[in-house]
């Protein structure tokens, strides 16, 4: 008798986590599926190449999951650099791989299509395929202009946070996608999309055209799982948590103290069980006030 | 009458000056001043102008105020917008960027206008201080009909003979065909606008030249505070000061929890 049931995406988080090897390479998306990175930090993976941006790119860096980073930005408007970005980039534990926003959409998108490169503009002329060995300067075959070649970026595993999915992995984010989202998706071997609300699959019938992605490895149930970063139609950002992480490890690492970054860890990530002792810790009144308006 | 433009208000002003109806204005996160400019130019002057702020577009010259949100990780900025791209097209119609007009930073700016993001030091896998990274600026000043350097800081530090690397280029190695050498289609960095002066760029070589100086601000304190020789004109007048309407208007009408009053 062949297996006649449709297979369900739904995992818990512990079980989807697990897919995450240390050394693998990772993309996480805008904004950050944050209950998978606290998961990561937890489990201890190690030597990560992750793609990504500003503080979730940070928080993995100082949790001490990262050999390798590709970004084009590791500021934001409360910081002009990440503290354990830049902290471990200037001693040299941190690798970087150089790009820029147009350069890095090349490669997903070349990865995504399965091409070896695609040729990009913006970058020529600058430093970047000096820093970068990766980058190729060419000349295109066609009209003879000066060119880089961006190599395809594969990604091992790409985290997302999007709103709602039903149980096969149809998921839909409200009001857009992050930036970057599509293009790690696509450049992608698997994707696990955490989501705020799990819905039946006639909901997502009952509008199709909002479906962004169609076919997710792995859906993780993570209300408030963007913390403290903002989900939209949900929450905004907990600012005050975000200067105060900026604050702690900032001070971690100027005074080059080990015990002060794992002091923060432990009291924010490690110690809790589940995204739920998580949640519990920040509280419910914290979270209710968060509340997009 | 209202308290004196603070110089970050005097650089908004400068810039909103700048901005013609029409154009597409697109400013990238952790830049208050062109932030306001933006705004404040399109109450002024331009009911045209379509404000560009991450993946969203807006035309707001319709509301009384249009406030400053920390745009941006915000996610409430769509809520002005009347389109948002954020599904990956941000970087599909650079066909259309000669009307869009950018603001760009740096850690290093050289005497073409070229500039650095990336970090100082010899050795770029151990920065003596390592930069945030290039954020989209390279692709953007490469494309864009022009766009404007602002700085927070004027100092030879900042303002450097030559960039340790270079994330955008400007007029790299200087005159009028220096970008057309190099492939780079847009039309380059028009102003660079600092804390004491506005600069922009020879016609012929490409260098950068003093402009105006802001109020109270020397000719010496300027050069002592450039890392390369500037190009000074023979008569250098004194920046124009905001208006009382400019000033009324940037500060009730955009930014009204005062970002640009502080320090």
């Amino acid at each position: 008798m062949l297996n006649q049931v449709r297979k369900s995406a739904l995992l818990p988080e512990e079980k989807a986590g697990q897919w995450v090897k240390s050394g693998m390479t990772i993309a996480i998306g805008e904004p950050a599926p944050m209950g998978l990175l606290r998961w990561i930090i937890r489990n201890k993976i190690t030597d990560l190449t992750v793609i990504g941006s500003g503080m979730a790119l940070d928080y993995l860096i100082a949790g001490g999951c990262v050999r390798k980073v590709v970004t084009y930005y590791a500021g934001s408007p409360d910081t002009a650099v990440m503290p354990a970005f830049r902290s471990e980039a200037e001693n040299g534990s941190l690798e970087v791989w150089e790009c820029e926003e147009g350069i890095l959409t090349s490669g997903l998108e070349a990865a995504g299509k399965g091409l070896p490169f695609m040729p990009w503009r913006g970058g020529v002329g600058t430093s970047l395929p000096d820093i970068n060995a990766d980058l190729k300067v060419i000349r295109d075959p066609i009209g003879g202009e000066v060119l880089i070649a961006v190599p395809a970026i594969d990604i091992d595993i790409t985290l997302l946070h999007a709103s709602i999915s039903d149980s096969y992995g149809n998921v839909q984010h409200c009001r857009g996608t992050g930036w970057l989202d599509m293009f790690l998706y696509r450049a992608a071997d698997r994707v696990i999309v955490q989501v705020e609300k799990i819905v039946s699959n006639e909901e997502i019938r009952s509008k199709p055209w909002e479906t962004t992605i169609s076919n997710a490895d792995a859906i993780v149930l993570s209300p408030y799982g963007a913390h403290p970063f903002y989900s939209r139609g949900y929450y905004v950002q907990d600012q005050e948590y975000i200067q105060a992480y900026l604050e702690a490890i900032k001070a971690a690492y100027s005074k080059g103290s080990r015990d002060d970054k794992d002091d923060y860890f432990e009291t924010h990530c490690n110690r809790f069980q589940s995204h739920a002792e998580y949640l519990d810790a920040i509280g419910m009144g914290h979270l209710i006030s968060l509340s997009e308006y | 009458m209202s308290s004196p433009a603070t110089i970050k208000e005097l650089m908004a002003v400068v810039l909103s000056r700048e901005l013609e109806d029409g154009d597409h204005l697109q400013v990238g996160v952790a830049l208050p001043v062109p932030e306001v400019a933006v705004r404040l130019a399109h109450i002024m002057h331009g009911p045209n102008m379509q404000l560009i702020f991450l993946g969203a577009r807006m035309n707001v010259h319709h509301l009384e105020s249009i406030p400053l949100p920390t745009f941006g990780w915000d996610s409430r900025s769509v809520r002005w917008a009347e389109s948002y791209s954020d599904r990956g097209h941000r970087f599909d119609q650079v066909k259309a960027w000669h009307k869009r007009v950018f603001f760009v930073g740096g850690l290093q700016v050289d005497k073409f206008g070229n500039i650095n993001l990336i970090g100082i030091g010899d050795d770029p896998k151990k920065l003596k201080f390592r930069g945030p990274a290039s954020v989209g600026t390279p692709t953007l000043t490469t494309h864009v009909g022009r766009y404007y350097i602002v700085l927070n800081n004027h100092t030879s530090r900042v303002l450097v003979s030559e960039c340790d690397y270079v994330s955008a280029v400007g007029w790299h190695e200087g005159g009028t065909d220096a970008r057309k050498k190099l492939g780079i289609p847009g039309g380059g960095p028009k102003l660079c606008v600092t804390p004491l002066c506005v600069m922009d760029f020879t016609e012929i070589e490409k260098r950068m030249r003093l402009v105006s100086l802001h109020p109270g601000v020397t000719l010496d304190e300027v050069k002592a505070n450039t890392g390369f020789e500037l190009v000074i004109p023979d008569i250098v007048p004194t920046t124009l000061v905001p208006t009382e309407d400019e000033l009324t208007i940037l500060r009730s009408r955009v930014d009204l929890s005062g970002l640009l009053r502080s320090r």
